[in-house]
């Protein structure tokens, strides 16, 4: 397969308006300009190309949604990028920015929209830096702002920076928070293509996802669509992180097996070990294990599989990982990240945190797992945003694939916890009922 | 702006069928059918819903996920299910989440027994929890403000005080701090969360995580009572509910939470929510009081009454003024005691800058009025001359709801600025006392003369074509030539007989309008009729008293050193009379220092009687407690009074004076004390109302002379001289000043000056100044406030010292002591 968007990732001054124009750069904005936005949008949604952000929805269609007339639209580029394990946004953003910046330029016009938005997380310093300039880079070559390129299309482009919150990513949640109110998700109906930002028809999209539209634009939507597979068509970047050889971004054709990339592009895990357990698509995509390695990547396969493709950030951990420490930090980020607006989410996540870090201190039983497990499940489909699920979906995976382990967690935490006590007793010489370990029940 | 259509549709629910208004929303819905779906966030009175708390998921027939019912619109054929295995499994586990953090601390929490989280966890939860760990702590409890005190354990993080802040009051105060389990509310840097209409989040509040600090422990539900009554601190006269305990009122809240929507929306003020303290305090006179010596002194109702029957032996010579708090009842059998026995008309009970008889006449056309929610509808909304937060506060609310809710357009033209300022369309100022020229000028404007100014030009453009649906809210005290012009302006728009559409005139008294249609005005009996010979008005009923002209004044619920313009006068006034017969609740400081009489008076929730809304409601208030000391009715004592002075009044109760209050309104025919029930009627709307038609534009004189204070061009504004204008502060009441937890509340005198006019006179926001005129002086602070006009300035009235009234002229000069 021939990369897409990392063809020339590594060229030096791609991040440059020169070296990128040199390569074939803003020629697909100049012919989006001389289409109608109609026929731009047929080129799209022929591609088939899903949101590269999570959720795997059509782009095309998401464009379709945005009503017709002379409301004012808005694109916002959620570049948040804060799901644990993906970091191919900022290489983009960081190596060829202004791909993105022609992407949500042909996409603003497919749609009909005349402010767009880049709304990156917080902790990009770099990257807002390189994106800011290449802004101004373009707005001077006239490639965004009033009547680009000499067209009737006119598109403003503001950079925003986010302040450090994972909910922020979240769509609607990050409408709120570039709105300037705090950083909650809304509910939904309304859909954002109906009333978003400003309470304005908006498309929201990945910063992949925007930049691979030059490159449809280029080799045509249906040519895209033949790579990949029929429902999930394309290349993907894939970040792959933890215990394997050759950690980082790859670009991938969806559909491979999943061994491929593990073994292939990473080189598998250190010499001597095996893959325990794996995340597919970040830290709230449900665990796989060393068995699921032939799985196919793609959006379908992956839900067949029981988890998701999500972001396409695949997290190795090898035996030499204990499975209650992933647990301990996955609960703990989205305890920390809940943004407390509704109640499953919000105490589901705080209780099963504490339940978690009681099993540390001895002071659970095998009966919690029960309990855990019961508040995972109470927790999935009841939520106002998907944050909840995206706690739940993996801690319940855990508790489901990795019980005896975690039996034994607790049991060997129980001993440690009592001997240590008894030491207690002793080191005080007194009798002291109050020194064991917390009655559970 | 046309109403929402409300088309009937079809669902099912739990295999009922349910008949609903298209688009309600799901939860309201199924209570048409008898099935209660819990909620706590949900309450429609706060705009779009949040689906926070997650309680009222059901199921939905094709749709895949559990759905939030108070999100749902329903729609025909709708299939729901609400008692399924899945629903209920949903609704245990957010009962247990919500738990999980909640300190069940019930035996010691204020909401125990009228508590919706007890209730839905008695209801929806599985009565148990499997929550072991420590819960969140946070310090409890602590003063939200000196009226509300929070406990952050006990809250379940709904939304709905935030959003009353946010989206309803539009304080802005009140936001969510931290995230996730640590989430609290508070305010920004934790200032005290102080604004006019705070205490709305007490009752908003579904735990006991806010709390009414006065209420706090004082009673718990089932030791209370609750009795219908209506507020008359003010002319919104909002239908409030006491509750009642041992006699005695400890708590107010909108009536049956719900409110009324033709109203108060189900919102109160904080002075109508906490000024009840006023009713139970020491302050409050309680029995009879005669000068005796000098002093007052408490003595026996025979004794007072015979001290009053003094009246009397003055009668051609008495002048009778009529506080707004006063009931139709009393405003009519005070105006026959004056008439009928005491041989005067001399009796006035509409405050400064008074209406003469023939302009409020036209006013009150019935095809002119507003109502109150046509304010929520209007394409265009005009406030003239007033300060909805001031004058009539809970429709601030109303209008800010219109504008954010239903885009309605808020044109805003007044000599102060007013709080609405932000949600305006278009916000015009003129000097203070220019209420008749800016209504000239706007009137010429829509004949399209071109020589208005550019902004008075647009404003008439704005009412002329932003819709058919003008409101134009006002207040009385603009004058006479201003409100007669409004009245021309009104049928110019065509807002005659338009439904939706007219004006809304707001009386510097809580029942103002009914007093004047009670005939407790100098210039026209009961239902405006045409008098043979008028008598004076306020102004000059202290002016001849002053004289030694009137030898007796009758004080009904007034205290006119406070609430008439001209302090000085009325100092002489009282002074001067022989005899000074009051009825008062409050020993303000002229009837302590002139009172020769002063009968204990009810307060709103002692009194049974009927109001009249600004908009032509007629409501009724319910007696909620038993007189404390000696107070007695009001109505008894007047009946008392005018026996004494030969006057068989025949009233044996209040419905006796009722009736005969009915029988001299032409417009109130037919009336009843059952018609008005619990949600009042308009009288505007009954066919009786063409009685007071003027048929077409008679009845008014084409032009009304302007009052005396005629405006002269800033050209006069030399050697520093302001302009004055005054306002009544929403907290300026003798109520607010007893009520323990309003006190910090009263204001101080501050004079509003532009800053260009605080940098000419080298004043500071904050600093001590001196106010003169004439050789008059008045200390206050200054307050520099950006939206004040050059030129213009601005000080309190209805203060107890200090206050605007001793000034009486229009132009002032600001001093640095």
């Amino acid at each position: 397969m021939k990369p897409i968007l990392f063809d020339h990732i590594d060229e030096p001054g791609l991040n440059t308006l020169d070296v990128y124009q040199r390569r074939g750069g803003y020629e697909m904005l100049r012919q989006a300009l001389t289409m109608t936005p109609e026929d731009v949008l047929a080129q799209i949604m022929s591609s088939n190309i899903r949101g590269r952000g999570g959720a795997g929805f059509a782009m095309g269609r998401k464009i379709s949604f945005l009503p017709h007339g002379d409301m004012v639209k808005y694109l916002v580029c959620n570049a948040d990028e804060s799901e644990p394990g993906t970091f191919k946004d900022r290489e983009l953003m960081q190596k060829i920015p202004h791909a993105l910046i022609e992407g949500i330029a042909i996409a603003a016009y497919a749609g009909g929209i005349n402010k767009s938005f880049i709304y990156i997380r917080g902790e990009y310093q770099l990257q807002a830096d390189i994106l800011e300039a290449a802004i101004a880079e373009a707005a001077n070559a006239g490639l965004i702002g009033e009547r680009i390129l000499d067209s009737d299309f006119t598109m403003s482009l503001v950079l925003h920076r986010g302040a450090g919150a994972y909910i922020c990513g979240e769509e609607t949640g990050l409408l709120d928070s570039l709105e300037g109110k705090r950083g909650n998700p809304r509910l939904k109906p309304p859909f954002p293509a109906i009333e978003g930002l400003y309470a304005g028809p908006t498309l929201i999209n990945n910063v992949e996802t925007l930049s691979t539209v030059p490159y449809i634009m280029r080799m045509g939507g249906d040519a895209y669509a033949k790579i990949g597979t029929e429902t999930s068509t394309g290349t993907k970047l894939v970040s792959i992180s933890g215990d394997v050889k050759r950690p980082g971004n790859y670009e991938i054709e969806l559909g491979i097996p999943s061994r491929e990339i593990i073994y292939g592009l990473a080189g598998g895990p250190h010499d001597g070990h095996r893959v325990k357990f794996w995340f597919p698509g970040g830290s709230s995509s449900p665990l796989l294990t060393g068995d699921d390695l032939d799985i196919p990547y793609d959006f379908d396969s992956m839900a067949k599989a029981g988890t998701m493709l999500g972001s396409g950030a695949i997290i190795i951990a090898d035996e030499r990982r204990r499975i209650l420490d992933t647990m301990l930090k996955v609960a703990k980020f989205y305890a920390h990240e809940s943004c407390g607006k509704c109640v499953p989410c919000r105490e589901g996540t705080n209780w099963t945190h504490k339940m978690v870090q009681r099993i540390y201190t001895g002071e659970a039983t095998p009966m919690d797992l029960d309990i855990m497990a019961s508040v995972q499940e109470q927790i999935i489909g009841n939520c106002l945003c998907v944050l909840g699920d995206a706690m739940a979906m993996p801690i319940g995976s855990m508790v489901a694939k990795f019980r005896p382990e975690l039996e034994a967690e607790i049991e060997a935490a129980r001993e440690r916890a009592e001997g240590a006590a008894s030491e207690d007793v002793v080191a005080l010489g007194v009798a002291d009922e109050h020194a064991g370990p917390i009655p559970v029940h | 702006m046309p109403r929402p259509e409300r088309k009937t549709i079809q669902l099912t629910i739990d295999g009922r069928e349910v008949q609903a208004i298209e688009g309600a929303m799901l939860v309201d819905a199924a209570k048409q059918g008898d099935v209660e779906i819990p909620y706590f966030c949900y309450e429609p009175k706060l705009g779009q819903p949040v689906g926070a708390c997650r309680m009222c998921l059901v199921e939905v027939e094709g749709i895949p996920k559990l759905q939030t019912s108070c999100s749902t619109p329903v729609k025909d054929g709708m299939v729901v299910h609400t008692q399924t295995e899945r629903v209920r499994k949903a609704q245990n586990a957010v009962v247990e989440f919500l738990l999980v953090n909640h300190p069940l601390d019930c035996p010691v929490c204020d909401k125990g027994g009228e508590c919706p989280l007890q209730d839905i966890t008695f209801g929806w939860g599985l009565g148990r929890s499997r929550f072991i760990e420590p819960k969140r702590h946070f310090e409890k409890p602590l003063a939200l403000s000196p009226l509300i005190a929070i406990d952050r354990e006990r809250c379940i993080l709904c939304y709905r005080c935030v959003r009353f802040s946010q989206e309803i009051a539009e304080d802005y105060q009140l936001i969510f701090t931290e995230r996730g389990a640590h989430t609290f509310v508070g305010t920004h840097d934790g200032h005290p969360y102080v604004a006019p209409f705070s205490g709305n989040i007490i009752e908003l509040c579904p735990v006991g995580a806010l709390t009414s600090q006065p209420y706090r422990f004082r009673a718990r539900p089932w030791d209370n009572e609750s009795a219908g009554g209506v507020c008359t601190l003010c002319s919104s006269q909002c239908n409030v509910t006491f509750t009642v305990r041992d006699d005695r009122v400890v708590r107010v809240l909108s009536r049956q939470f719900d409110g009324n929507p033709n109203v108060d929306d189900g919102w109160l003020c904080d002075k109508g929510r906490f000024a009840y303290q006023a009713i139970h305090v020491d302050e409050r006179i309680t029995r009879p009081l005669v000068r005796d010596g000098g002093e007052l002194r408490e003595v026996s109702w025979e004794r007072a009454l015979e001290a009053a029957a003094g009246l009397g032996r003055h009668k051609g010579r008495v002048g009778t003024l009529v506080g707004g708090q006063a009931s139709n009842e009393e405003g009519f059998l005070l105006q026959r005691l004056t008439r009928e026995a005491l041989d005067s008309s001399d009796i006035d009970s509409r405050g400064p800058n008074p209406l003469p008889a023939d302009v409020a006449r036209v006013l009150a056309a019935p095809e002119l009025q507003a109502s109150v929610p046509d304010i929520e509808f209007a394409h265009t909304v005009l406030v003239f001359g007033c300060d909805p937060r001031d004058d009539s506060p809970i429709l601030d609310l109303r209008v800010r709801k219109g504008v954010r809710r239903n885009g309605v357009k808020l044109a805003i033209a007044t000599a102060r600025p007013t709080a609405l300022e932000a949600n305006a369309t278009a916000s015009l100022r003129y000097a203070p006392g220019g209420d008749a020229q800016f209504a000239a000028a706007l009137e010429r404007a829509l004949d399209g003369a071109t020589d208005v100014a550019e902004d008075i030009a647009a404003l008439a453009t704005l009412l002329r074509d932003g819709g058919e649906d003008v409101v134009i809210l006002f207040g009385e005290r603009i004058g006479a030539a201003a409100a007669a012009t409004l009245q021309r302006i009104a049928r110019r728009l065509g807002l005659a007989g338009r439904q939706g559409a007219g004006l809304l005139a707001l009386p510097a008294g809580a029942n103002g309008r009914g007093l004047r249609e009670a005939g407790a005005v100098p210039d026209a009996g009961p239902g405006h009729s045409a008098l043979d010979s008028p008598g004076r008005s306020a102004a000059d009923i202290g002016a001849a008293a002053a004289a030694g002209d009137i030898t007796a004044l009758h004080l009904f619920g007034t205290d006119p050193v406070r609430d008439e313009p001209d302090r000085a006068l009325w100092e002489r006034a009282l002074h001067s009379a022989a005899l000074v017969v009051a009825h008062a609740s409050v020993l303000t400081e002229g009837l302590a220092e002139h009172a020769t009489v002063i009968f204990p008076a009810e307060s709103h929730a002692e009194k049974e009687g009927t109001l009249v809304h600004p908009d032509g409601r007629l409501q009724r208030q319910r007696i909620a407690i038993a007189f404390p000391g000696e107070v007695r009715a009001g109505w008894w004592v007047l009946t008392e009074i005018a026996a004494a002075c030969g006057l068989d009044t025949g009233v044996q109760r209040p419905s006796d004076a009722f009736a005969q209050l009915v029988a001299a309104v032409p417009f109130y025919e037919g009336l009843t004390l059952e018609e008005i029930g619990a949600h009042g009627v308009r009288w505007p709307e009954r066919p009786q109302a063409q009685s007071l038609a003027p048929g077409a534009e008679g009845g008014l004189p084409e032009e009304v002379a302007l009052d005396g204070a005629s405006e002269s061009e800033p050209a006069a504004l030399t050697n520093g001289h302001l302009r004055l204008g005054t306002y009544r502060p929403i907290w300026a009441s003798p109520e607010c000043e007893i009520s323990p937890a309003l006190k910090f509340l009263i204001p101080e005198q501050q004079v509003e000056l532009s800053p260009e006019d605080a940098r000419r006179l080298g004043v500071l926001h904050g600093e001590e100044v001196l106010v003169a005129q004439n050789g008059t002086r008045l200390a206050a602070k200054a307050f520099v406030r950006s939206a004040v006009p050059a030129g213009s300035a601005f000080l309190a009235d209805g203060l107890s010292v200090q206050s605007a009234n001793v000034l009486t002229e229009s132009l002032i000069e600001v001093i640095k002591p």
